[in-house]
Order: structure tokens, then sequence, then C-alpha cells
């Protein structure tokens, strides 16, 4: 007999993993980005959180392909096909999911345990909001000067964020996340495996607990997504445009203007030729 | 608020709509001046349009990128329920700063900055629409690939114009299976809109078990068919890259794009030195 | 050496106990058009899945054995190396298409493999399906043949020696069937290739096929040329597949002496009439005959109904103009026509998801605009073609008891065991619906169509993806239920189904209702079966051949005819 178990299958496995999230959860923030949010004094309800999907494929499959799955679904499917691509701001949010999602993963080692489920999803979900909460204070911090200085500033940002934070927590995170993962992982776990060809995550096949690299790896993933985030938003004083066209700016403009007439009679000039050809 | 919500998420909502405006936005307008530029050629034009609004305060080289992203936007013949989006998102963020701000008077000082800043974010948002939503997916693929973004992304790209109508198809026909065979609750009065909207809610949640399977048989398929058609071999293959991004080619058109960009935006410089 | 060798292969799925292959050996010769016949579950995909090396290089299990193709050892070479010899196309091959337009999608492997005419080949592959001219449409404007000749493209692009077809023409109405069949046998005849289908529709086999390969629990039972292979009858009807009509008529007249015991069977509808012509015909079948109709009220109307679906680009597409159409409480419906005729579509009217641009709908009298959809499931009941989006619970038993449950139906959990038990499911009952086999799920979705007892039960393509001894099961369903349901109305292109199931017969050509009356009305113009595609059952058109006014639609009605009244 010829047992084969090899590496393609993992491979193949890991992009079958990869398809479902990505086309699920992409559905499902088409969807998100559709509906309206609304405010009710301070609480802000939005039905923004379909995170159970990702969440639910990452703990019964392979974690970092549903996480990229699910961060990619959201990108492709509400960003770029809504045309809502929002630049270099969207590589925070494509970071913080991943981890979330790929943390909640990782955290479960056997999807059975219905209390282990829940405390991966609160946490994954947790992690998101957390970091997606640290990245917004550090966006204040970055842009006013002298943030210490200002009196209670620092304090009602902390207040503010925070509060926000424990809303999303415990309305989206709980009403949204936690609930439907605990109802959809026992439910699943046994008949969608054999669907994609493979066989239930048990203890003895779930990877390895997460190692202290593992947790460095991620820290050194938000640090980028929180430079990428401070990059698009807060970059407004890291040049005084205004003030080095006070002096120069005119002849600057002039010489512009003139390259451009220039550089469009030439390309003019050269695709007339080009078609006469 | 809450009424309008919680008749719009089933009721009203339709799947159709939705599944041809994508379908429209994506593949419906790729006769237009924009569909026709070299994929990189925008991308560079929307690096420069997409950033540089962040970092300029100066009100007539906004004005003057806000008009010329306007002009590609239309240009570009976007589908209504982007622009929508665009609204709204610029409405949302800012823009009902500034309402409110005009209407109980505030002076130049106040509107001033509150003006700056929506436009920056309208210019910002209408540079991408231009780019994300005036090009034909595959092009845009293959214009992020060529600045080396990760093959899956652009397969992705690819594969979720392919997927989605298929997707919402069967979304559509599990959540009609809940809206024929179940009983929501009567929604009169405001507690029975509460209870509608959270009702209605859960039944998108439920809806996701079942879609959920049948997407996982398919996506064995898919994968599988990938599988055979090279889709793994490829994605490691260098010259498969080169040939694929062949079809990439500038054309004198992209230049006069670019230099009548070009042209603008330091028109506008002009402009903003003089006044 | 044939260009397929199988020697002592075993494989065994993960996980499971039995081998799904137990010591299959086989040789096909390379240019033959070979039908693979068997049972649900005999390992036929399984097999097909040998032949391209998905098992076992994608697909893990214990394989044992040697598979040889185009001289290659599957074991030694890889899924990419293969792929270029072997072609396949699955059974849902929608998703096997991963591209939007037709070229891409035509030329995407011949990309990936680094072939820098990958657009030529494309471009090649396309015509040889008969798809030329469409190359820059995209892929949701075609229709389900028209998709099924892209993955088909898809396949050929590369230049594979052998072509792998799971069940071709399981969803499609005859005209597209034919399409497909007939691009088989031209790449089989004009470019070489040895074409593998998995395939029940026995009149295919007869018409296109050079050999057939039985196979029974993972082992090959024979593999004989087509008209062999079909005429054995009771060896093929034991292993749930039934031989064209013409040789089950035929087999049963030898059975009883009226044919020579000898006598080869005949398998088409042109040896049948050799066959069948000497042969003394005693009582005359019935021949069309004007019947009156009288009809009980109302149970739905659409008035002057429009309908047009929003197209990417241009004008909308019309569907329904200005269509008028009643149907009467009591009645049992058939509703036919070519893929796209709007059959769906008329479906998705009445249930209320779709809303007409002009005209009404209306049913019991209400138009349908003043009835709530949740009201609406106790008049009206939809069960479509696809049962999986039917199962929105983890068990059957709790999708069907799900709408009486939530009403608050009294006595719920025992309506719930009654429809279990009518329906043959009570064993299944706590199984997930999408797991379960191909005729199970579709019983399953019957009784969730039922459970509310809706005066109308509209039922998309019963039968479509089920192999023939399934369809008669769920024929027999049918049948069984019509006491418990009012109005049915079917939509359908399985004809056998319309002439033993209906008594109205409604037929949709480009969206106008071109005729409507009683099986013998419809099937008995044969002007109106050639002007809109209905293909009767084979036996039907045998018995035309020798008769050109008889009417008859089963096996039994076509043999009384040799029998008088001594018999």
């Amino acid at each position: 007999m010829n047992q084969t178990q090899n590496k393609t299958m993992n491979q193949s496995q890991k992009l079958m993993v990869f398809v479902l999230t990505m086309s699920l959860y992409g559905l499902a923030t088409l969807f998100t980005e559709l509906i309206p949010k609304f405010q009710v004094g301070i609480v802000e309800f939005s039905v923004e959180y379909f995170l159970f999907i990702p969440l639910v494929l990452a703990m019964l499959f392979d974690p970092l392909s549903a996480a990229l799955g699910a961060a990619t679904g959201e990108l492709v499917f509400s960003e770029i096909m809504l045309g809502q691509f929002g630049g270099l701001g969207e590589a925070e949010k494509f970071i913080t999911v991943t981890l979330g999602v790929y943390l909640a993963g990782r955290l479960v080692r056997d999807p059975r345990n219905t209390r282990m489920v829940g405390i991966a999803a609160i946490l994954g979900t947790g992690a998101q909001l957390l970091m997606g909460t640290i990245v917004d204070i550090c966006k204040v911090q970055f842009a006013v000067e002298d943030f210490e200085a200002v009196a209670g500033l620092p304090e009602s940002v902390f207040a503010t964020e925070g509060f926000a934070f424990l809303n999303d927590l415990l309305f989206s995170g709980i009403l949204f996340c936690l609930l439907p993962t605990l109802y959809l992982v026992p439910k699943l776990y046994g008949k969608i495996e054999p669907l994609l060809g493979m066989s239930p995550r048990t203890p003895e096949t779930a990877a390895p607990a997460l190692s202290a690299k593992t947790l460095a790896g991620c820290a050194v993933a938000f640090v980028c997504a929180v430079a990428a985030e401070l990059l698009a938003t807060s970059g407004l004083e890291l040049i005084d445009w205004e003030a080095s066209w006070a002096e120069s700016g005119t002849a600057v403009a002039v010489g512009m203007i003139a390259a451009a007439v220039l550089a469009l009679a030439v390309l003019m000039v050269m695709k007339k030729k080009a078609e006469a050809k | 608020m809450m009424q309008k919500l919680s008749e719009n998420i089933l009721d009203k909502f339709s799947m159709d709509f939705l599944r041809s405006q994508v379908l429209k936005n994506a593949y419906g307008n790729n006769d237009t001046v924009i569909a026709a530029r070299d994929p990189r050629v925008l991308l560079a034009w929307y690096l420069f349009f997409g950033l540089v609004p962040w970092f300029v305060q100066d009100m007539t080289f906004l004005l003057g990128c806000f008009v010329l992203v306007m002009i590609t936007t239309l240009l570009a013949r976007v589908a209504g329920l982007v622009l929508l989006l665009f609204g709204v998102g610029v409405f949302s963020q800012t823009g009902y700063l500034l309402l409110v701000t005009w209407l109980f008077g505030g002076d130049a000082s106040a509107i001033m900055p509150l003006l700056i800043l929506t436009l920056k974010v309208a210019t910002i948002s209408l540079a991408s629409v231009t780019v994300f939503s005036g090009l034909d997916p595959d092009r845009l693929a293959n214009g992020l690939m060529w600045y080396g973004c990760p093959e899956r992304l652009s397969f992705s790209i690819s594969y979720a114009y392919r997927i989605l109508p298929m997707l919402m198809e069967e979304f559509q026909n599990v959540l009609l299976s809940y809206r024929l065979r179940g009983n929501p609750p009567a929604h009169d009065t405001f507690a029975g809109k509460v209870r509608y909207l959270a009702y209605q809610v859960k039944i998108i949640m439920y809806a996701f078990y079942p879609l959920m399977l049948n997407t996982a048989k398919r996506s064995r398929t898919t994968v599988e068919a990938l599988e055979i058609r090279g889709y793994r071999y490829a994605a490691t293959n260098k010259e498969v890259r080169r040939i694929k991004l062949a079809g990439l080619r500038l054309t004198w058109d992209d230049g006069i794009f670019a230099a009548l960009s070009l042209l603008w935006v330091a028109a506008t410089l002009l402009l903003g030195t003089l006044v | 050496m044939g260009i397929i060798e199988i020697r002592d292969l075993c494989y065994t799925y993960p996980g499971a106990a039995q081998p799904t292959l137990n010591h299959v050996n086989l040789t096909v010769e390379q240019g033959d058009f070979l039908a693979i016949v068997g049972n649900n579950g005999c390992g036929k995909s399984t097999l097909c899945k040998v032949l391209n090396g998905l098992i076992p290089h994608f697909i893990t299990g214990q394989f044992s054995g040697e598979v040889t193709v185009s001289g290659q050892n599957t074991l030694e070479s890889d899924v990419g190396t293969l792929a270029r010899k072997v072609g396949y196309v699955y059974q849902d091959f929608e998703n096997q298409i991963v591209r939007p337009t037709v070229l891409d999608d035509a030329s995407y492997a011949c990309l990936n493999y680094g072939m820098t005419d990958y657009l030529d080949q494309g471009r090649r592959a396309l015509a040889q399906c008969g798809l030329q001219g469409r190359e820059e449409e995209y892929v949701w404007q075609l229709s389900g043949g028209q998709t099924h000749l892209l993955a088909l493209a898809g396949a050929v692009a590369l230049g594979p020696d052998i072509l792998i077809l799971d069940e071709p023409i399981a969803q499609l109405d005859p005209g597209h069937a034919d399409r497909i069949y007939g691009v088989l046998r031209e790449l089989n005849e004009t470019y070489g290739k040895t074409i593998l289908v998995i395939e029940h529709h026995t009149e295919y086999i007869a018409d296109f096929c050079k050999h057939v390969l039985l196979l029974k629990d993972g082992q090959v039972s024979w593999m004989l040329p087509a008209r062999q292979a079909l005429a054995r009858v009771e060896e093929l009807q034991s292993c749930n597949i039934f031989p064209p009509q013409v040789t089950q008529a035929a087999h049963a007249l030898r059975e009883r002496g009226l044919l020579p015991a000898g006598t080869e069977l005949p398998t088409t509808v042109e040896e049948g009439k050799a066959a069948f012509a000497p042969l003394a015909r005693k009582t005359a079948l019935p021949h069309p005959a004007a019947m009156p109709r009288d009809h009980g009220p109302e149970a739905a109307a659409l008035q002057g109904v429009t309908v047009s679906y929003r197209s990417v680009k241009g004008e909308p597409r019309v569907v329904f103009d200005k269509l008028d159409l009643s149907l009467y409480k009591g009645e049992k419906i058939a509703l036919i026509g070519s893929n796209g005729a709007g059959k769906s579509t008329l479906m998705k009217l009445l249930v209320g998801l779709l809303r007409p641009k002009e005209g009404t709908v209306a049913l019991n009298g209400t138009p349908l605009r003043d009835t709530k959809p949740e009201q609406l499931s106790r008049l009206i009941s939809l069960v479509y073609q696809n049962p999986e989006e039917m199962f929105i619970k983890d068990s059957i038993e709790g999708d069907i008891a799900y709408a009486m449950q939530v009403r608050g139906v009294e006595n719920w959990p025992e309506k719930t065991q009654a429809l279990l038990e009518r329906f043959r499911l009570t064993e299944l009952a706590q199984r997930d619906g999408r797991l379960l086999s191909g005729g199970q799920m579709r019983r399953a979705s019957l009784a969730i169509g039922v459970a509310l007892n809706p005066g109308i039960l509209l039922l998309d393509e019963p039968t479509a993806n089920l192999d023939i001894a399934t369809r008669r099961e769920i024929l027999r369903t049918l049948n069984e239920m019509k006491e418990i349901t009012e109005t049915v109305l079917i939509a359908t292109h399985d004809m056998q189904l319309v002439c033993e199931w209906a008594q109205r017969i409604i037929v949709l050509c480009g969206g106008k209702v071109v005729a409507d009356g009683t099986r013998d009305e419809i099937f008995g113009n044969t002007e109106l079966a050639a002007r809109v595609g209905i293909r009767p059952p084979e036996i039907f058109a045998m018995g035309r051949a020798l008769d050109e006014k008889a009417l008859c639609y089963t096996v039994p009605e076509f043999l009384s005819q040799f029998e008088g009244a001594d018999a």
C-alpha cells in the first residue's frame, strides 16, 4: 500500500480555505458596506461585524489561510469592487483583521471544546478591536503637538476611545462574533471538513500552541499597521507645503506648465506619426 | 432611522440590483477613456491624487484636483451605486459637520478648515473610484502585479468577480428560504420594529451556515480545477508572469493622459500662487 | 498498448472503511468514445480522478496498482504534466470556470503553463467546441449549455489526448445536449481525441458512444461495444441503469417470444423500426382526440406581465412581454421549454421573488403585492432546482419542521414525523441535507416544500442531475403526492416525467406561451415539437415511426399494441 501524503496536499488545502474565506467574508463585507450605521447617543450600532465567518473557518481549518483570505476578501470585495479603496489606511485594517483571526484560530486546539471556542472568539475580536483603538489613539497623539501638554486631552482621548472599544467589544463582539461562532463551530465541525476533503481538527492535528516567536511576529506586523495608518492619515504636518510655495511657487508652476505643454505637444506629434505609419 | 433600516435589509434591498450594479461597475464601462488607459499609468496617477491632497492645505490646488478627479470619474462612467456610496461616505466623514456648521451660521474661519477637509476626502475618494471602478478588474490585477503585488491578490480580484454573481444568487436563495418559510415578528409598533430588525439580523447570521457548507463544496471543485489548470505552477513561474504582463502596453494616449493631468495640476498651482 | 492502462488499481479514500476502487484492470484504446456507467457510488468519478492524477497527487488516500496514461505512469508524473494529457470537465462545471471572460478562461491553462501563444490556443479550443464568435463575452452571459462548452474548451485548450466528462448533459435541454454530444463526436472523429463520459442517458450512449464500461462496487464488470452492452438489459437494470426504451421494448418482446430468441436488440429508433415493423400490431394505439377541458376556480393568474432583467451593458433583456396565464385549482401542470425560455422567471414571479415591471400576479384572486411574503408560504411553495439551497438547518428533520415550528402549527412534531415517514426519510432525520445522496436530497426538499400544505406547489427541475433509477423514484413520490397537494406546477426538461405525470402542459418559448394543452395535444403536434425543440420520450417517437398518429408514452403502452385480446 502506498500512503500518499505530501506537501502539495497541504498547499492545496490552504488554497481551498483561502478561497472559501475570501468569498464568504468578501460577500459579507460587501453587504456591511451598504448597510447604514446609526448612532443612538454615544453608542454606535452597526452590523459591521461579520468577523464570525473567518473566525469559524480559522478555528476549523488552517488559521493563517483563513485570516489572509478574510483580509483579502474584504479588500477585494468591499474596497476595490465598490471603489472605496482608502489607500494606505487599508493596510491597517488588513493587518489587524489578519492578526485577530489568526490568533483566534491558533488558540483553538479542539473545536469541540465550546469554552475554548468562546474564549478564542472573544479574544480574537478583542485583539482586533484593541489594535484598532491603539491605532486611533496614536493618530491623535501624532497629530496633536504636545499631546501631553494639553490639559485633559490625553484623558478624554483615552476615555472616548476606551468607551468605543468596550462598546464594540460588548455589542458587536458578543452579538456578532461570539454568539454566531459558538453557534456555528459545533454545527459545522465534522461536516464541512469532508466537503473539502480534509479530516476534522483534533488536539493531535492542531498546530502547536502559540509560541513566543509567533506572538513576536504578530507584534511586528501590528507595528507595521500602525506605521501605515499614521503615514496615511497624519502626514498632514510633515511638509509645510504652503510656505515653500510662497516664495518661488510662481516660477516653478510656470516651469511645470511649460514642461507639461511641451510633453503634450511631443506626445501628440509622436502619436500622429505612429498612426500615419 | 431604525424604521428605515429595518425595512431596508431584506424587503427593499434587491440582491439583483446590487449584483447588476457591481458587475456594471466592473465590466459595463470598459470602452471609456479611463478603461483604455494602461493600468500602470493609472495606478501611478492614483498614487499622486490619492496621497498628495492629504499634504496640501491650499484651497485652489485642492479645488483644482477635485475638479480633475470629478471629470475623470464622469469619464469612467461609474455605476450609480458606487457614486451613492461615495456621497454617503464623504457625508458621514466630514460633510455633515460642514453642513451643520453652515446651517448654524458658522463664519468663514469655522467653515474653511472643514471645507478643505471635505475637499481632501472627496478628492481622494473620487481618485480611487476612478481607478478601481473605471478599470477593468483584470487589467487592474495585471497592473498591481506589475508593481509587485502578490500573485494571490491579483488572482483574488479576478476570481472575486467570477464568483460574486454565483454567491449572491445562492445567498439570495437561502434568504428566500427563510423568507418563505420563516415567520418574522409583526412590525407595526416600534417595539415590533426593533424585534423585526433583530430577527432579520439573526436570519442573515443563520444564513451563513448553509452558505458556508455550499460554498465549501464549490471551493473544492474550484481548487481542484485550478490545480489541473496550472494555477500553482504559474504562481511560482517568472516566465508566466512575464507573458501575463506582456499584454500591458503603453500607448501615446497614456502619455497624453499623464501630461494633461500634469498640466492641469501645474495650472492650478500657478493659479494658487497668483491668487 | 492502449492509451489508458490500469493494472490492479485499488484506492481507498482517507478515513473510508471500504476501498472505492477494488482491483480495477482496464485498457482503453486510442480514439475510443467510452461511456462509463454504474450505480451511484460505484466509483465512476473516482476512477476518472485517478486518470488525471488528482488521485493520488491531490486527494490523498491509500493507492496501489499502476495507472499509465499516454505512456506516463501517473504516480511518477505530476498533475501539471498529466493535465496536458487528460482534460477533465466536472459535473458542477460552473465552479471550474475561474475567469470572467470566455477567451480568458479558455486560454487560462495555456497561460499558466507558460505557452506564449496562449490566446491562439484558447481561440482554437473555442472554435473546436463551437464557441467561436463569443470570445469577448462574459461568462454570465452564456447559457448553461454554452457554459459547459466553455468548461470543455478550457480542457481542450491544453491539447490533451484524452477528455473526461462527468455527466455532461445532466442539466441541459435536448437541444443543448445534442450540441454537446455533437461537439464531442467532432473532437473524437476529426481531432482524434479519446473521450470518456460518465453518462446515464442511454439514448445518447446508443447514438454516440463506441464502448460501454460497467462498474460495479468499485470493480470492472465488463467493457463491451455499445450495442452489445446496451442489449444486456437485465444486467444493466440490476445496476439501476435503464437501456434505451426501444431496447427495453424489444427485450420485452423477445421475452414474450414475439421476437425470435437470437435477435440482436435495436438501440435506436431507426433500428427499432426495422425490428418492429414486421410484427403484427393487433391493437391500435389511441389517436389524438379533442378533449373538452373543464377546470376549477383560478388558483393563480398572471395578467399582462412584463419582466426584464437589467443587463450589464445596453438595453435590459425582456423575458416576458405582456404575458397572460391562468393556473386552475387541482391542475397538475408541466412547464416545458428550452433553457432560457423563462421557466424559472415565471416561478420567481409566482412566489413574489420578482416583481413584474407591468401587469399583476394574483393568487386566489388577491394580487401578490398585497400579500406579505411570510403569508405567502401558506398559499404557495417553491422547491428549488438546487435542493442544497433549501437546507437551512443542520438536520432534515429540523428543516421540515422549521416552517411549522415558527408558525406554532398545532402538533408540528407529529406532522414532521408523518412527513418524514411519507417521504421515507425517517432513518435519515438527523442527517444534514447536503450530505445525503441526490435522490434523498430531492425527497427531503419535496417534504420541506409541502410542509405547510400550500395550495400551490412549484417544483423547479425536480429530476435534474439524477440517474434514471432515482428519477423513477422521484416520479413515484410525485405521483403519491398528488393526493396531498392541490395545484402543482413543475418546470422540467424530463419528458418522461411530463408524459407520465402532467395533466396540462404549458410550452414556453422566447417568453411566450406557444402551446398549452394535454400531452396528446402537445406531443401530437409534430410541427410544434420541431419548432420549440421539444423531444418526446424515445418510445413515443418509436410509436410514431410505426404509426404516424400513434400516441404512446410508456414502454408498456407501446407493447400493448402487439398483444391481442388473448395475450
